[in-house]
């Protein structure tokens, strides 16, 4: 282990589970802080069920989702439940900076390690609690997953097309939302606590860190009264703007005009004169009032033509292009290699186990994915020896009470 | 208290970073929003209040630059960038985005102001990062997506993949960014060295692939779009379901941590007549292994999933959330804007914050914290500011330049 990396001296007990609480504290475990993640032996965590699976094949640690989530982490087992286990939290709770906790609002007081309960064990405790709905309102005891959070607070009704049904965002979009908004809060309390000695709790909603994802159509509403809609892959500005297909099955490239020099240059590769003669197309407000017969005549140059020609026949005139890429695509992409994105980590019961890499280059002190996700209990030995420093009869004792799984 | 409130940050991003200083801005810290004379060209995006043009009434604007000071700064001219370098000694942050090398070709790159400031940390916000084979390709939110992995994940099968609607891909970077200035801020108070962060934001929307970016190195079949779900293999999986008057939501998957779930919803779909006892007591946990083996057949999957959306189509959304609320379902109502805004949870909660523009004569109400702090909350102190609001302040009594050389510096049109 490195041993300039910019949080080694920040320990997080985390006690989050799926999404949007582990992607967090991955994040700040790639700058280095150690995170002892706890699972309970008994209650799957979600993430560990949910594909992509490694190879295809189902298993507690083939999941790609719970590697990505949780690459760089130490993992034990605990029962919460467990009388034996109490004192094992207060050890990691005495041990560590920060406590996470994603579990909906009522679990952790039900278990007796609330804040206020916390505190009384580490004083200057952080303690951040991320649920889809906060603690408070009506709606605080919903629990569930990011795709419900992303529909409550208005992103599947503005991804799709204005005559048909929401299509929805992809997925638990507010848990890829979430967790820089974690990590930062855990961040400038920490840094607070750096400078004041004082701990504090703080109470994350998922859908209203979101929210902020959606500002200019919040205050289109609250200024305007106007209710924004679904528009397809149109653009309230720039045109064309969409998706076009290319040859080949299910393929696509994403061409965007930013300015009316975009279009110029855009029709000088297509080689249509009805559209590069055509003054009511010169202009943006021309072209958005014509989008559909422009993107028709777009579609008619794209289809028969490979995504990745276009792409690089576009931009090499200045032209916004993309193919639009799948995990292959994006598996091959030169930029992505460039960038280091995929990881192959050793994992030590599945070989290479590949998830994603730090999603920002520090120049001094970079970021670095320091081993696999754990397995369950993987850690337990560990933890409890050289963290806690729990002797040999103190954990016979703890593993014959159950406690661990 | 303000968490943030010993630091300063000069914010000189475009409309690719304006989240990033916000974040800060919003904790408490100091963020100067460096423009250009004219004003930042995100001024110039829609849609604006009352529907009229006007560079301090651009809602997106609004929406990422509330708790900023601002000033204007000629940084294409000598006496601008002099003037910079002076902010950039009393400076923690810098945050930028423009095109790799532009700052760099003006001597403003991380290089020249480190040399200035050491401990400055200098935060760059690209399409495609600072350098490799992309960094020069040209951007827009949409090409991002589709570069990134999840464009090609939402829509209809039959019709191309579509984004939504509010561009996305700078929001993830600029978050990216924000959390990565700290992590800097952190080893800082070790160091006192400042470093630059270089944040790609094709990086930052694979995020929102969900580890599917990762289908094809794990040897894993990729996800395929289709309206109001995903298909996954021979699995149509519906994620969004028809209502009474409108959609919901609902998680309805197998396997040993969601199965649980749907044992307990068609335990009440049974007790409602919409089906019978042999459907009920199927195994949730194995289902979906069931039916990627064939054990089951998809057509039986199919007719479970028509009782299902009988049941969903007989309430409205609000007695379905009332169900979810009551019963531990996993189900919430796709809400428009408006209710949104209006929900009574974000109204018990004291989410949503006016913030008063006094020159328009009115508060509008803006998303609120982004979370809650005991110790530190988050304050809305300053409402987004209109262009050089905050040039005397900023240069003659904080700076210490003079009238004179204030006029000088208005005449030569560098602030």
């Amino acid at each position: 282990m490195r041993d300039d990396l910019p949080l080694k001296d920040v320990k997080i007990c985390d006690f989050t589970w799926v999404m949007a609480g582990p992607a967090s504290t991955r994040i700040l475990a790639d700058y280095g802080a150690t995170v002892v993640r706890i699972e309970s032996p008994t209650r799957i965590d979600a993430a560990r069920t949910l594909q992509p699976y490694l190879d295809n094949k189902l298993g507690p640690d083939s999941s790609g989702m719970f590697a990505n989530c949780n690459a760089g982490k130490l993992g034990i087992s605990l029962d919460l439940r467990n009388r034996a286990a109490r004192a094992v939290v207060h050890d990691l709770v005495r041990w560590a900076d920060v406590v996470t906790e994603s579990f909906s609002p009522k679990a952790m007081r039900a278990w007796g390690f609330d804040y206020e309960s916390l505190r009384k064990v580490n004083p200057n405790l952080i303690m951040l609690s991320s649920c889809l709905m906060g603690q408070s309102g009506p709606l605080a005891k919903i629990a569930g997953f990011g795709n419900m959070a992303a529909a409550i607070s208005g992103f599947h009704n503005l991804t799709g097309w204005p005559d048909r049904a929401p299509a929805g965002v992809f997925g638990a979009y507010t848990d890829y939302v979430a967790p820089r908004y974690t990590a930062i809060a855990i961040l400038a309390a920490l840094d607070h606590r750096r400078r004041t000695g004082q701990g504090q709790y703080i109470d994350q909603s998922q859908a209203e860190c979101a929210i902020h994802f959606l500002a200019p159509a919040i205050l289109d509403y609250t200024a305007n009264g106007r209710v924004n809609g679904r528009v397809g892959n149109s653009d309230a500005i720039f045109a064309p703007h969409g998706v076009y297909p290319a040859a080949g099955d299910d393929q696509w490239v994403a061409i965007v005009c930013r300015s009316d020099d975009d279009w110029r240059r855009l029709c000088t590769a297509i080689e249509n004169e009805d559209l590069s003669r055509n003054s009511r197309y010169a202009l943006a407000a021309g072209r958005l009032e014509h989008r559909d017969a422009i993107d028709s005549c777009i579609a008619a140059w794209t289809h028969a033509l490979d995504r990745g020609v276009i792409e690089s026949r576009l931009q090499a005139l200045g032209v916004p292009a993309h193919q639009v890429q799948n995990s292959a695509d994006a598996y091959r992409d030169t930029q992505f290699a460039h960038r280091g994105h995929f990881v192959a980590l050793d994992h030590p019961s599945l070989g290479k186990f590949t998830v994603e890499g730090p999603r920002a280059r520090l120049s001094r002190t970079p970021a670095v994915v320091s081993r696999a996700a754990p397995m369950l209990g993987q850690d337990n030995q560990h933890v409890l020896e050289s963290i806690l420093g729990y002797d040999e009869t103190q954990i016979s004792e703890l593993v014959a009470s159950g406690a661990l799984g | 208290m303000s968490v943030l409130s010993p630091y300063r940050v000069l914010d000189l991003t475009t409309e690719r970073g304006l989240l990033c200083g916000q974040m800060l801005g919003d904790m408490g810290a100091d963020v100067i929003k460096v423009e250009p004379p004219g004003g930042c060209s995100a001024r110039s995006i829609g849609p604006f209040y009352k529907d009229a043009p006007h560079p301090d009434r651009s809602l997106y604007w609004w929406a990422y630059n509330r708790n900023k000071r601002a000033i204007t700064l000629d940084i294409e001219r000598d006496g601008g960038r002099d003037l910079l370098r002076r902010l950039i000694e009393h400076a923690d942050f810098l945050i930028e985005s423009h095109n790799p090398g532009y700052l760099s070709e003006r001597n403003l790159g991380f290089a020249d102001l480190t040399r200035i400031n050491p401990a400055l940390i200098y935060v760059s916000i690209t399409p495609f990062g600072q350098d490799g084979p992309k960094a020069t390709y040209a951007d827009s939110d949409l090409i991002i997506l589709a570069a990134g992995g999840p464009l090609i994940l939402a829509g209809d099968a039959d019709r191309p993949p579509v984004r939504l609607c509010i561009p996305q891909a700078y929001l993830h970077a600029s978050t990216d960014a924000a959390v990565a200035a700290l992590a800097a801020h952190h080893e800082r108070a070790r160091s006192g060295l400042g470093q630059h962060i270089d944040v790609a934001a094709q990086q930052s929307v694979a995020m929102a692939t969900q580890a599917y970016v990762l289908a094809a190195p794990l040897g894993s079949p990729e996800a395929r779009r289709m309206s109001g779900g995903v298909k996954f293999g021979p699995l149509d999986i519906p994620l969004v379901w028809p209502a009474k008057d409108g959609y919901v939501a609902m998680t309805f998957l197998f396997g040993s941590a969601l199965g649980i779930f749907t044992a307990k919803l068609m335990h009440f779909l049974c007790e409602q007549g919409f089906c019978d006892e042999a459907t009920r007591d199927k195994d949730w946990i194995a289902y979906g292994e069931q039916l990627l083996s064939g054990a089951e057949p998809l057509s039986e999957f199919e007719r479970v999933k028509e009782i299902v959306r009988k049941f969903t189509c007989s309430h409205t959304k609000a007695e379905l959330l009332q169900l979810a609320v009551d019963r531990g379902f996993l189900i919430t109502p796709v809400t428009t804007i408006e209710e949104v805004v209006e929900s009574p949870q974000f109204e018990s909660r004291g989410y949503f914050q006016d913030v008063a523009h006094p020159e328009l004569g009115q508060s509008f109400r803006y998303p609120g914290p982004f979370a809650k702090f005991s110790a530190t909350p988050i304050e809305y102190r300053l409402r987004p500011p209109s262009i050089g609001e905050h040039n005397s302040e900023i240069y003659r009594d904080e700076l210490g330049l003079s009238e004179r050389e204030m006029a000088e510096l208005t005449q030569t049109g560098i602030i």
